[in-house]
């Protein structure tokens, strides 16, 4: 019954085309004498979930961060609802969530999660900011948890708390580099179903950076997969099973076939590529 | 009955640690007893007279007999190296904060600091007695120049070792660099800046009795001095002994301030 169902969506189209939230045309980045982007042409429609998936030096986190708007794209343009990166993240239309989740050890959770919208808005008292950690905190599924300080909190939690930090300044965009990386398979698996509820409850656009086929295909709607030497997008694949998926998605004869495809494409992208 | 077992647990626990603080006590105990029962014992057996080296009840006696100077003394350094101490610690985080905030002002302090840093500071102690006087004034400057610099480092390393995608999230919210000074780089560098701090109350002891070598009619050092020319040797044993007991007496006061200061950094290993 369930294949039937995946089937039935299968035959949709691959995926519905909504304004495009993010796009980047021929950006290449130039850092220390080395090409490491090549001009990357990349949209990402609004409420979209979209994984970036490639070998270690692809340069795919060097292509969040220019989405972030923490390096400047040696050439090409970045558009995040028309506005720049950097205006973008000044507006608060972008979140960031790196491998370590980078809590302030001294803080508790719901301060933790509140201290970057702190930062941003000036504006809110303390009380303001403790319920909007706490909201964030709950939205993340750590509800109870805060009062600890980070020494108290499992991996998991810790990133968790990142992601509710992150979702305090209500962004436009989630920019998330290999989030899960530090952590175990199983954990792993449930910050990312976590997170696929998240992106449904809030309807943010997400753009993933991952090492890990399974989560880009179990999360995302979209995966483009980077090549090394320069680091280009070397193939775009849209993945059509339907929403909302949960863990048994990767039982799917689709999803198996989708690893395969992927597999096969990531392969290829570890061969240097010249300049075309 | 089914707390029974849990209780015995927790009393067995507290036995366990009991033993184990003491098991980690008592071989340092038991060798300081032995060497001064070695020592007394060497000193009468071979006559050794009283003014090279003093046998420990001698000590004890000189102390009692003395306890009045001893004690007015040991307030004088005490207070030496107390206000001493305060002024290096404050000076030591001013010019850590002045480098880190200021970029142009660190890159001219920071080899500056260094470069003083290899100066014999103890050969300073004749020129500050000439400038200052013998009072308060040259012990407090002797030992801000010994112990602000592990201050002065140790914060620094702190405050330059915070990982750089935190700063990334900062920049991306627009903070500015005083926010990132204060919210971030301060409060992640105090158990570095604490661990300074420790050192530079050991380096106070330290300055303060230099100083009152170099020329005082006070405290601990001067006791040590005068004593010695008057061959009372048992006199400066005992004055040593209250200058370690200060000394450890400073180290733990900082160390208790650690467990306020940031209860949440890392502890070093109970066992």
């Amino acid at each position: 019954m369930r294949v039937e169902t995946i089937r039935a969506a299968g035959g949709r189209p691959a995926h519905i085309r909504h304004d495009d939230l993010i796009s980047a045309k021929g950006v290449s980045v130039v850092m220390a004498r080395q090409l490491v982007l090549q001009n990357i042409d990349l949209s990402v429609p609004k409420g979209s979930f979209v994984s970036l998936i490639g070998p270690s030096g692809c340069g795919k986190s060097t292509l969040l961060k220019v989405l972030a708007g923490l390096v400047d794209p040696t050439s090409g343009s970045v558009s995040i609802a028309g506005l720049s990166p950097v205006e973008a993240a000044r507006k608060r239309m972008i979140g960031l969530v790196f491998q370590d989740a980078n809590l302030l050890p001294w803080k508790n959770a719901v301060d933790n999660a509140s201290m970057l919208l702190g930062i941003a808005d000036r504006s809110l008292s303390r009380a303001d900011l403790k319920a909007r950690g706490q909201e964030m905190l709950e939205l993340v599924g750590l509800g109870d948890s805060a009062h600890k300080r980070p020494n108290e909190l499992s991996g998991g939690m810790r990133q968790r708390v990142a992601i509710a930090r992150a979702l305090a300044l209500d962004p436009a965009v989630l920019l998330m580099d290999e989030p899960f990386g530090a952590l175990d398979a199983i954990t792993r698996d449930q910050m990312g179903q976590s997170l696929l509820e998240i992106w449904q409850r809030t309807g943010k656009t997400i753009v993933l950076v991952t090492h890990s086929i399974d989560e880009a295909i179990h999360l995302s709607r979209h995966v483009h997969v980077l090549g090394i030497k320069p680091g280009r997008i070397t193939e775009s694949l849209d993945i059509g099973l339907p929403y909302p998926r949960d863990l048994s998605v990767t039982e799917d004869p689709e999803f198996v076939r989708l690893v395969v495809q992927l597999r096969t494409m990531l392969r290829a992208s570890h061969q240097p590529g010249g300049a075309s | 009955m089914s707390d029974q077992p849990i209780t015995n647990r927790s009393e067995s626990r507290l036995a366990s640690s009991w033993s184990a603080a003491t098991s980690s006590w008592l071989p340092a105990v038991i060798l300081l007893l032995a060497t001064i029962v070695v020592w007394e014992a060497a000193v009468r057996i071979f006559a050794i007279s009283a003014f090279i080296i003093p046998a420990p009840t001698e000590i004890a006696k000189s102390l009692v007999a003395q306890w009045g100077t001893l004690m007015q003394a040991t307030l004088v350094t005490a207070g030496e190296i107390l206000f001493g101490f305060l002024v290096s610690v404050v000076v030591g985080i001013a010019i850590a904060l002045v480098i880190v905030r200021f970029d142009w002002l660190g890159r001219a302090l920071y080899p500056l600091v260094v470069l003083f840093q290899n100066v014999p500071k103890v050969a300073l102690a004749p020129i500050f007695i000439l400038w200052f006087g013998y009072g308060l004034a040259p012990k407090i400057g002797l030992i801000l120049v010994i112990a602000f610099f592990p201050v002065t480092l140790s914060m620094l390393a702190g405050m330059q070792s915070v990982d750089r995608s935190l700063l990334s999230l900062m920049n991306s919210v627009g903070a500015s660099p005083t926010q990132i000074l204060f919210r971030i780089r301060v409060p992640h560098s105090l158990p570095n800046l604490m661990a300074g701090t420790k050192i530079a109350a050991t380096l106070s002891v330290i300055g303060a009795i230099v100083g009152e070598f170099a020329g005082a009619s006070d405290g601990l050092g001067y006791v040590i001095q005068f004593a010695s020319t008057q061959l009372d040797t048992a006199l400066v044993f005992a004055a040593l002994l209250l200058v370690s007991v200060l000394g450890i007496a400073f180290y733990y006061a900082a160390e208790i301030l650690e467990r306020i200061v940031v209860p949440w950094a890392p502890k070093f290993s109970q066992a």
